[in-house]
């Protein structure tokens, strides 16, 4: 039997509609051509499928299609906001505020900013998950110039108010990233109500292809950024490299079903979560983690006593979710999200992330449910007492 | 449970079948010791009771919270320890179970903690 998806964070399947628009851009009757090779109609047919899923995908977010660079994903979306924010403004100073729950794409990129002089602050989130927008204000000074922030958390599902971050960075001169690849396409983003400078996405966590992203910059006023790929100047300059027409053509579908079906799908989803959660929580020492009620549908991170994250993982092979274990992560370490929002390292282990998405079922959550309690007696059966461990 | 590739087959046997999981009770011909050690801050504590009977062991069983590679080793000691006496409870190093479980270097930290238990019981059986 095969395990039941529960893994929709970590990346999704892709919708039919889109592999199907995915495949009008491949075979040699379809429209494979170069994008840029515009003096022939093959070509002229690429770029036209590549700028309506410009149109859609800026859509999706509030923004215009001139807004749109496509990437590789959110990390090349993320790396070329913060490594070409900073670079291009650093006559205006050297100072970034982010927080410690970020993905590892704009972490790693702060921190080897660091090494080339900037100064970076990193915020700390409440028990909650959640970054105050007043501890943002707070931290800006006369030489901050770019505050990245994430929409939606990846391991816990927290959504943060970057509109009212959005508000504050605007009317202190400082440039805000989102990096918004777990909320685009499932909760309503507005680049331009939101003051969001750099918004940065991608299209698998949302049904589309792996190896797409996009990164919206403002254009009024332009924004200047320094570029990380040199080549053939494509997007304006600010990313090289010949059009994967078939995966902008996916993105652009992803996008456009998103936008139709989100407000559907996100209840749907979040009645599914919230269902999820009321069976779990009757299990004793099960803790939630994040907010209960500013998290994204689909995401559901809980802690369980008792329960080593790996071995839980392991017992639950016939469900494919992830943890925050120890043993589960190459650096070895508890996930540095949950031991951020004050998890014990223990809890931190024993941590299990289960995200759902469109082709979850009410029996996968009823399965799951049924799964994980069996096995998380089964495991704490045989674990020692605190009591009997120290004598 | 399907197979994980991260996983030999007898960690994976051990880790679903468990055996070995338990505890142990005195009865008037035989004595029961205990050896802890806790370390679950770093993902490990185990709980070990061996039956004593005539100055060898003729039972034992386990409690363990840990990663499948620990329980599975945890089960497997209780197989290995039986027989031997306190002299070689004493003596029993964790390398021996790494190499029998085959059991990865990142997790060698942990055997370490499961060494300090079986120490532990033969301290006390020494008590």
């Amino acid at each position: 039997m095969d395990a039941i998806y529960l893994d929709n964070a970590a990346t999704t399947p892709i919708d039919p509609r889109v592999v199907e628009d995915m495949l009008a851009c491949m075979a040699p009757d379809a429209d494979f051509a170069n994008a840029s090779s515009v003096s022939h109609e093959p070509g002229r047919r690429a770029r036209a499928r590549i700028e309506n899923a410009r149109f859609d995908v800026a859509t999706l977010v509030g923004a215009t299609p001139e807004q749109v660079v496509w990437t590789s994903g959110a990390t090349e979306a993320n790396n070329l906001a913060i490594f070409g924010a900073a670079r291009f403004h650093r006559p205006k100073g050297a100072h970034v505020v982010t927080s410690r729950t970020e993905h590892p794409s704009v972490l790693d990129p702060c921190r080897r900013l660091e090494r080339e002089g900037f100064e970076v602050s990193y915020l700390r989130p409440g028990p909650d998950g959640i970054v105050e927008p007043a501890q943002v204000e707070a931290a800006l000074r006369g030489d901050t110039i770019l505050v990245s922030l994430m929409h939606v958390n990846n391991e816990t599902g927290v959504v943060q108010d970057v509109g009212e971050v959005g508000r504050i960075c605007r009317s202190r001169g400082v440039l805000l990233h989102v990096d918004a690849a777990q909320g685009a396409g499932k909760l309503p983003l507005d680049v331009a109500r939101d003051r969001i400078d750099l918004l940065a996405f991608t299209a698998h966590k949302m049904n589309g292809p792996k190896g797409m992203g996009a990164l919206c910059v403002r254009r009024e006023p332009r924004l200047g950024l320094v570029p990380l790929i040199y080549g053939g100047g494509q997007e304006r300059g600010l990313r090289s490299g010949t059009l994967p027409t078939h995966q902008i053509a996916g993105f652009g579908t992803a996008c456009r079903i998103a936008a139709a079906e989100m407000t559907e799908e996100g209840a749907r989803i979040t009645r599914l979560r919230e269902r999820l959660w009321s069976e779990l929580k009757t299990l004793p020492g099960i803790w939630l983690n994040g907010s209960e009620h500013r998290r994204a549908p689909g995401i559901l991170n809980v802690s369980i006593e008792g329960v080593e994250g790996e071995s839980l993982l392991l017992a639950l092979s016939d469900l494919a979710v992830s943890s925050g274990s120890a043993c589960a992560t190459l650096r070895g370490e508890p996930s540095y999200v949950l031991r951020a929002l004050g998890r014990s390292e223990q809890l931190a282990q024993g941590s299990l992330r289960i995200s759902l998405g469109r082709f979850t079922t009410a029996a996968d959550v009823e399965r799951t449910g049924e799964r994980i309690r069996t096995e998380v007696d089964r495991l704490r059966a045989i674990a020692p007492s605190h009591a009997a461990a120290t004598g | 449970m399907p197979a994980d590739p991260r996983y030999g087959a007898e960690v994976l046997r051990r880790f679903r079948e468990l055996p070995g999981a338990g505890d142990l009770a005195p009865d008037a011909s035989s004595a029961v010791v205990q050896g802890h050690a806790d370390a679950a801050d770093h993902g490990a504590r185990v709980l070990l009771s061996l039956r004593v009977r005539r100055g060898v062991v003729t039972e034992a069983r386990f409690r363990a919270y840990g990663c499948p590679f620990f329980i599975a080793a945890a089960s497997w000691l209780t197989e290995r320890l039986t027989g031997v006496s306190r002299d070689q409870v004493a003596e029993w190093d964790w390398r021996e179970a790494a190499d029998a479980l085959e059991i990865p270097p990142s997790r060698f930290g942990r055997l370490i903690t499961l060494q300090d238990a079986v120490r532990a019981a033969a301290a006390a059986w020494r008590g």
